[in-house]
């Protein structure tokens, strides 16, 4: 792709962004009001009714603690479902002008992340306001793990975006998947609390180091890069390259099968 | 600059089977495993051309003939299963209804999209907007979501975009027809003006005056084969003979034959042709010579007639009418010949006509047929040319 289509990207996202805000009236709002919502269902079932807690040795309020990994995990799957979706949406322009079709998944991928960074900020910012104990000192750090988060998401998005063109299937099944990888992370629970043997296989969940690594970052004062966050680097970046190769291979033809 | 915008070298485009999902997923396997499918339907098969720039070229052919396939192949929208594309300069299509826009989008929107699609930079675009949405001329209707465009709309607002980035190479897929009198005027000025200025133009079109006024180049395909290839003029002639001549077929099938008895032709033939089908350039002679039967060692009277292709009848005359006698071989067979001198039939396509009758001139019992064409470089209009002179004043 040349660097003139990279900088149309900008403003390809750009305009994904304004879409999903001009669609409802009162766009701005269901951004936040949404999450929020999904938070307070969560939190009160499994805070309230299943009393679930937080890990041992933490003070801070279980919802704190669900909406500090809820975000980013909001941000990801919802990317990787828009941006599975975003070739066949596409389908109009892409029978009629030739360009990189990646620009597409990328753009919509990003908009996704774009608004949820925003919400995640606001979030952020409340439960410090309300008496949660946030340690910001490790916000640049978790900064970095979820730029290693949107990598993560653009591989598979390529991935899956490519595969949806083909595999029609795909789109009923995927939303599944995401709920089941959802309830499989540790999200809503603290590892620590899984029997012993499901315990070994969490870190065969990429998801459970990512969130693992952003509540060490605002909860535990983690700030300096270690050995952890390169594997995720690096499994980002095998992703993503994974990703871009499949989708080479099979966006040549897409038109054929749209 | 005399090097090439556009090289198409044993170009072909196959369609995969993708209705059954079983078909689909053999040929996702082998774009996986292999990069290309096999088996399939052949739309497009060994094109070859070039345009240099200033060397405007038209595609015409029936309905599925597999234009448009070849222009999404050559603007890079499908990829070709076969043969090479190269391509240089600034390309810019406008592809059959949509020109690329997002239905749920704005005009306005999709005008900035679609002109950075096609390398506008953004200040450029702010530049020439308002040019744009002048030559657009759809006034407020720009800031409604594109599905509520009629379709001459969208072609107006997709043809502005396109007027404003002045590629190297213009390609256009049959738009123009959509819009109304005053709208195809105004792009029809816009690409003469756009061919001065040494722009080159790739386009399908049906209609074959327009390919005759903008372009040097044509291609004729037919079942995705280049039928014919080279000047518009001997192109689209042939092209235009070929389809009176299928509509005379099914005019003439609808009503039967008399079938050859007695009296007969055995053969017609236009002489001092090679291979094919005949072609005689305006203005030479047309030579037919024919053989005919008798049974009863009477000499037939032939009627011999030159008919359009599409079935107009142009001029008849009988061998009885003028009295010339035909010569005599064995066994009841006759031979004979006419010439037509300086042929002043329009370019276009022909056929010529012998008749069997009996000896008395009364009744046609066998019929045969030559289809030609005539050749020429001619925009004159109607069947033959008459002697004319121009007074001035």
């Amino acid at each position: 792709m040349s660097s003139y289509w990279w900088s149309l990207l900008p403003d390809l996202t750009r305009r994904e962004i304004r879409n999903r805000l001009i669609n409802s009236s009162s766009g701005w709002l269901w951004l936040i009001v949404t999450p929020l919502m999904l938070l307070a269902v969560y939190g009160f079932v499994f805070g309230v009714i299943f009393r679930a807690r937080v890990p041992e040795g933490l003070e801070v309020p279980f919802v704190a603690w669900l909406a500090v990994a809820l975000w980013p995990w909001l941000a990801f799957s919802e990317s990787l479902l828009k941006g599975s979706q975003s070739i066949l949406q596409h389908s109009a322009l892409i029978s009629k002008v030739a360009m990189p079709r990646e620009l597409l998944v990328l753009s919509s991928q990003s908009a996704v992340f774009v608004l949820h960074l925003i919400g995640y900020a606001v979030v952020l910012v409340a439960i410090q306001l309300l008496g949660g104990d946030l340690t910001w000192y490790g916000l640049p750090y978790v900064l970095l793990v979820m730029a290693t988060l949107y990598i993560f998401a653009l591989g598979l998005g390529l991935m899956l975006s490519a595969l949806q063109v083909f595999v029609r299937d795909l789109e009923q099944i995927l939303p599944t998947l995401i709920m089941f990888w959802f309830f499989m992370t540790p999200i809503l629970y603290a590892p620590q609390l899984l029997p012993e043997g499901m315990a070994r296989w969490l870190r065969y969940n990429p998801m459970a180091w990512w969130m693992e690594e952003i509540r060490a970052g605002l909860f535990l004062g983690k700030w300096l890069p270690d050995l952890t966050f390169l594997i995720i680097l690096a499994g980002a970046l095998l992703t993503l390259w994974l990703g871009a190769r499949l989708f080479r291979r099979l966006s040549p033809n897409f038109e054929d099968f749209l | 600059m005399s090097d090439t915008l556009l090289r198409l070298e044993g170009v072909a485009k196959t369609y995969p089977h993708t209705v059954k999902s079983g078909q689909r997923m053999r040929a996702f396997w082998q774009i996986l495993t292999t990069g290309r499918y096999t088996g399939g339907t052949s739309i497009v098969r060994d094109i070859n051309f070039e345009i240099r720039p200033g060397q405007s070229m038209g595609i015409i052919g029936a309905n599925g003939a597999g234009k448009s396939t070849l222009l999404k192949v050559i603007t890079g929208v499908l990829a070709p299963s076969g043969g090479r594309i190269t391509r240089q300069g600034t390309t810019a299509a406008l592809l059959e209804l949509g020109a690329g826009f997002d239905p749920e989008y704005t005009g306005l929107e999709n005008l900035h999209m679609n002109a950075a699609f096609l390398g506008l930079s953004r200040q450029r675009i702010a530049e020439k907007l308002d040019d744009i949405l002048a030559f657009a001329d759809i006034g407020k209707s720009i800031h409604d979501p594109v599905k509520h465009y009629s379709s001459g709309m969208v072609v107006r607002l997709g043809f502005a975009v396109v007027a404003s980035v002045r590629p190297d190479l213009l390609i256009t897929d049959e738009v123009l027809a959509v819009g109304d009198e005053s709208f195809q005027k105004k792009c029809i000025r816009w690409i003469e003006n756009y061919l001065e200025q040494g722009g080159t133009l790739l386009m399908v079109s049906h209609n074959m005056y327009q390919v005759q006024k903008l372009c040097q180049q044509a291609l004729w395909l037919e079942g995705g084969r280049a039928r014919a290839q080279g000047d518009v003029f001997d192109v689209t002639q042939s092209y235009l003979a070929w389809h009176e001549r299928r509509s005379a077929e099914d005019a003439s099938r609808s009503q039967g034959h008399a079938s050859a008895s007695l009296y007969g032709v055995d053969a017609l033939r236009i002489e001092n042709s090679g291979a094919g089908e005949p072609q005689i350039a305006m203005g030479d002679d047309l030579n037919v010579s024919f053989r005919l039967r008798s049974p009863d060692g009477r000499c037939p009277v032939i009627l011999m007639g030159i008919i359009r292709a599409d079935g107009t009848p142009v001029y008849g005359v009988a061998n009885d009418h003028d009295e010339v006698v035909l010569t005599s071989l064995s066994d009841g067979k006759y031979r004979g010949g006419i010439s037509f001198p300086a042929l002043s039939l329009l370019p276009g396509g022909y056929v010529v006509r012998g008749h069997a009758m009996d000896p008395e001139g009364l009744r046609v019992h066998d019929t045969a047929e030559v289809s030609f064409t005539v050749t020429g470089r001619s925009r004159e209009l109607g069947l033959v040319r008459l002697e004319h002179r121009w007074r001035q004043g």
